[in-house]
């Protein structure tokens, strides 16, 4: 008999019952070693081991939003009943109710407005069912509620329902009383007076369950953005590209001036972007490129260009900054030394961009991009289509391409992830051909392909366990102990 | 970008055919644009912000009808015949709102689906091409009900019968009491005191503008002729708009007269319909695009696209239609070149290179100080840069220094400023997580900012935190000294003080006598102030001074 048998059974012989708790504490093993003698013992019948089930609830990020402000089917039902709604006038948050409102029959849509059907006015009136269990589980006051309205609420991810098997209580039996206490002659741990007198061999080894249940070890572990960014940096750098970095706080010059977005563009409002209160204007007297920069909004936008305006220091809203910031370096360098550099030269760039967001459970406020560049002569849009497919074939992503607009491309070009799991194209990222007036030179001479993705929403498609964006930046230790490296 | 709802039936109406769903999709989404949602009436359709063309069933039933090779219609003008209406313009305005332009549309057959997409036109259009009206905005009036000719000018406060209204109402009241005043008010206010720009006949104001048009000049299904105006703050940008305008009211068979727009004696005609041709060699699209089109292929692409075109010496002309406000150049019209080609046939054609790729010499030492961060035990984590002064500074003891970047207008209460160290972020990440076993390690490597001299500064940090009822000064001194001596990092250790930390139990660390960093146990007050329940010790560094300066 092993000893953590023998420890189990002296307990019980004095205890009859007890609960595996009081087990471990009376004999002083852990809940493994106490559990691993127990599945011994009962196997040899000399304990009983009664089992109960147990569920455990546990409420998610976006379950305590709902349960604090209502579902947000619930939420758009009493702005509906206060007011017209367009669908287009709707909000990303709301778009969510929408979904749901929809999905439940609550309303439907008839001249791009939404209408409150018969079952969403008796579910305006009478409330949620599966709110005030939300709400319930929110305060504490438990699983009281139906279970198909658990079940919903679970399929919601709003909770989640944990059903364990567990040993509630150890007893032991007429066989464990009358059984023999002796510690076994065979060898348990391996130690040096094993290995020096090979005592082994005249005693033979206690042999272990395999089947016993451990508690696993936990590596730590990268974040998972940051393993993505040293893939997507690896991508890079398989093709040639040099690494590059530049400001996060930056002129409003190197993030839209320069890049050809008009001043009065809706993007540079404060609504969208941080501006700094503490900082000194940028200086920009002493850069060349301000004249280039003013002469091509002049023209293009057909409005004054304001040096002060693009003086402003903010937050990058993209990390094509970074690049605009390179390329205008490096065409000035080829006009005064063309020998030093050999085209295409190609560079990417990874960093964090800021949106003046209202920030809750679902929407940040910054997360991170990757910016790629390559300037060269005569490349073509076939040639971004290239670089673009074999930098996500190199992650594992299949993409594919259609038309779109930014100011600072032509043509332009929007692309698409394909989904495995959800069989759908996701958004990922802009891209193009940098127009003449970023770089002050004609194509014929110079031409540079451009592009920006998103990082998180790649993230999205590469690890099905990641439900949403913001849950990357939470950082709780249970959850980064549930990680799997992917 | 804009999302503007369709009305199918009115769309397949003007383009002569209907299609199914995904027929209508697939054309969307060809041309650059993208179907949000669509059931039997209507069709939800992001459009991008460039195509001011495409706000409506008018210039998109245009733009399809053209694609499919459905349209001849590349070119819209009007003919020369005595102006419908004139309009002086007074300099009062000059300061306030000092453009406009117009158009009048005769022989029109509306109906409510068209009307309803004129106007839905025109707000979307004054929401993002106009910036909620301030740049443009326009006004449909019913022709038959103007007298005489047209005065703009920026006015004292009159009186007129506002749209919807039966009664008079003052300018002044129509900004404080009606949605629409209150709503584009402040484009007209002025501190001192308020002008109001209208546009009045010879029977009164027809319009306060940018606000509200009049109850008399009211347009209903059964207008027959209508007189649009528009003002804003950008010449070139009312004129095209007016030119826009014109474009839709010819597709939905009305005949487009001109408007005099009178100026200090000086007198010019609106629309203008301006006459735009851009020529660019074939050679130049194929070698941009990268696939071969061809003398005849390149025309019928064109066409596709809306444009005329033609050779002209060893170039081929384009003409640009007069409602594309977006095209600049030639580099806008190649673009078109390539979606009328389709994206999908252009195959993707390598580049010759060979030069060997590189990472920074900061990445491969973050990543090596990463690992062996890693391999001591310790979780990454990532979090925001965005802080409160309560969370960067009071919870660990700090004052409040002006040393940090402020943000001017954060949208969010709880951001007000840049992180200037990384041990808070860690120490919110750990609150309330003492049900979890012990010890919880986690790190972070990633930047920190500030400011000197006006300037910011932008740095990498390392910072690290180890919670657990056994930590204490000795296991965070053993980590660190493991860290720096795996990094091949030569520090010295010396006493130090630090609010955050206990009296006694911390150190801070120096490189080449450069003060670098600090570690040590946290003082209880801190762990309650960020709701940590067990003891728990930190260490924080500069990683700037320590990069290697050669790879």
């Amino acid at each position: 008999m092993h000893k953590y048998e023998i420890l189990v059974l002296e307990v019980l012989k004095r205890l009859h019952t007890a609960s595996l708790e009081r087990l471990c504490a009376d004999s002083g093993l852990g809940k493994d070693e106490a559990m691993w003698a127990l599945q011994n013992l009962s196997d040899a019948g000399m304990v009983e081991l009664r089992h109960q089930e147990r569920e455990k609830i546990t409420i998610s990020d976006e379950g305590v939003e709902y349960a604090k402000h209502g579902l947000p089917e619930e939420q758009l039902l009493k702005e509906l009943n206060e007011k017209q709604i367009k669908v287009s006038s709707l909000g990303e948050k709301e778009r969510i109710g929408l979904q749901w409102s929809k999905k439940l029959g609550l309303v439907d849509i008839q001249n791009g407005e939404l209408r409150m059907t018969d079952k969403g006015k008796a579910a305006a009136n009478r409330g949620f069912d599966s709110a005030r269990a939300l709400k319930e589980i929110y305060e504490g006051k438990g699983g009281t509620a139906h279970k198909s309205i658990l079940e919903e609420l679970s399929r919601r991810k709003l909770i989640e329902v944990e059903r364990r098997r567990e040993v509630s209580e150890v007893a032991i039996t007429q066989k464990g009383k009358a059984a023999e206490m002796k510690a076994s002659e065979s060898i348990d741990q391996v130690d040096r007076g094993v290995i020096a007198n090979e005592s082994w061999k005249s005693m033979g080894f206690k042999s272990y369950d395999v089947n016993v249940k451990v508690e696993r070890r936990v590596p730590a572990l990268k974040h998972p953005l940051k393993r993505l960014i040293d893939r997507i940096k690896d991508a890079y750098v398989s093709m040639g590209y040099q690494e590059v970095s530049g400001p996060a706080v930056e002129s409003s010059f190197w993030v839209f001036d320069s890049l050809f977005v008009p001043q009065d563009h809706p993007a540079r409002d404060a609504q969208d972007t941080f501006y700094i209160s503490n900082l000194d204007r940028a200086e920009l007297s002493k850069i060349p490129h301000v004249r280039t920069v003013r002469k091509a909004h002049v023209k293009g936008w057909h409005a004054k260009w304001k040096e002060d305006v693009a003086r402003q220091m903010l937050l990058r809203t993209h990390t094509t900054s970074v690049s605009s910031r390179y390329v205008y370096n490096i065409v000035n360098g080829l006009k005064t030394d063309p020998d030093k550099y050999t085209l295409p030269i190609k560079l990417f760039s990874v960093g964090r961009v800021f949106r003046n967001e209202t920030v809750d459970y679902r929407h940040l406020a910054d997360f991170y991009q990757h910016d790629g560049v390559i300037i060269g002569k005569d490349l073509t849009l076939s040639n971004l289509f290239d670089e673009l497919t074999k930098i996500y074939a190199f992650l594992g992503i299949k993409i594919k391409f259609k038309p779109s607009y930014f100011p600072f491309v032509e043509p332009g070009v929007e692309y698409f992830a394909y989904h495995e799991e959800r069989k759908e194209w996701i958004e990922v990222g802009g891209a193009g051909m940098f127009r003449e007036e970023i770089t002050g030179v004609k194509r014929s001479k110079i031409s540079v392909l451009a592009w920006g993705p998103g990082i998180d929403r790649t993230l999205l498609i590469k690890d099905s366990s990641i439900s949403n964006i913001s849950e990357l930046y939470n950082n709780g230790i249970g959850w980064l102990r549930s990680r799997r490296e992917v | 970008m804009p999302v503007i709802s369709i009305n199918k039936k009115y769309l397949y109406g003007l383009i002569g055919q209907r299609m199914d769903d995904e027929k209508l999709a697939d054309y969307i989404y060809k041309l650059g644009f993208e179907v949000e949602s669509q059931d039997e009436k209507e069709a939800i359709i992001e459009i991008t912000a460039n195509r001011l063309d495409l706000l409506d069933a008018v210039g998109l039933a245009r733009t399809i009808k053209n694609f499919m090779h459905k349209s001849k219609r590349f070119h819209y003008e009007i003919e020369d015949k005595e102006p419908a209406i004139t309009i002086d313009v007074d300099r009062s305005v000059g300061r306030i709102r000092p453009y406009i332009s117009g158009l009048v549309a005769l022989n029109l057959e509306l109906t409510e689906e068209s009307l309803l997409n004129l106007i839905n036109f025109s707000e979307k259009f004054c929401e993002t091409y106009g910036r909620n009206r301030r740049k443009i905005a326009m006004g449909f009036h019913d022709m038959g009900a103007i007298k005489g000719g047209l005065t703009y000018k920026a006015s004292e406060d009159l009186e007129f019968v506002p749209l919807g209204k039966q009664e008079k109402m003052k300018f002044s009241s129509v900004l404080e009491k009606e949605e629409k005043g209150r709503q584009y008010g402040s484009i007209i206010k002025n501190e001192k005191r308020c002008f109001y720009p209208s546009l009045s006949d010879s029977e009164g104001p027809i319009a306060l503008i940018p606000i509200l048009n009049s109850q008399r000049t009211k347009v209903s299904a059964s207008t027959k002729s209508m007189f649009i105006d528009i003002t804003g703050l950008s010449e070139y940008a009312v004129n095209k708009a007016a030119e826009l305008l014109a474009a839709s009211f010819m597709d939905m068979g009305a005949e487009v007269r001109k408007v005099r727009i009178r100026r200090n004696d000086k007198a010019v005609l609106a629309p203008e319909m301006e006459k735009r041709y851009i020529n660019i060699p074939i050679s130049r699209a194929e070698r941009e695009i990268g696939v071969d089109i061809g003398y005849n292929n390149i025309i019928s692409l064109a066409n596709k696209m809306g444009y005329e075109a033609g050779m002209v010496g060893n170039k081929i002309a384009f003409r640009i239609p007069e409602y594309r406000l977006d095209i600049i150049d030639a580099q806008d019209v190649i673009e078109d070149i390539a979606i009328g080609y389709g994206y999908d046939y252009i195959n993707a054609m390598p580049i010759a290179y060979s030069q060997p790729g590189n990472l920074e010499n900061r990445t491969r030492f973050n990543r090596k100080l990463t690992d062996i961060m890693i391999g001591l035990g310790f979780f990454e984590c990532t979090n925001s840069y965005l802080t409160n002064e309560e969370n960067n500074f009071d919870k660990a003891g700090l004052k409040r220094e002006s040393h940090a970047i402020m943000l001017k207008n954060s949208n969010t209460e709880t951001i007000t400023m840049m992180r200037t160290w990384l041990m808070p972020s860690l120490l919110n990440n750990l609150r309330l997580s003492s049900h979890e076993s012990m010890p919880q390690n986690v790190f972070e490597l990633d930047m920190a900012f500030s400011v000197a001299e006006g300037k910011p500064v932008e740095s990498y940090r390392l910072a690290a935190v180890s919670v657990s009822p056994k930590s204490n000064f000795n296991e965070m001194k053993a980590m660190v000294e493991g860290m720096l001596y795996a990094a091949g990092v030569d520090c010295d250790i010396s006493e130090f003080n630090h609010p955050a930390f206990i009296d006694g139990r911390c150190a801070k660390l120096a490189f080449e006598g450069k003060e670098v960093g600090f570690f040590g146990e946290l003082h209880p007050r801190t762990l309650k102030n960020f709701g940590i329940e067990e003891a728990a010790v930190a260490i924080e560094m500069q990683l700037d001074p320590i990069y290697p300066r050669k790879s």
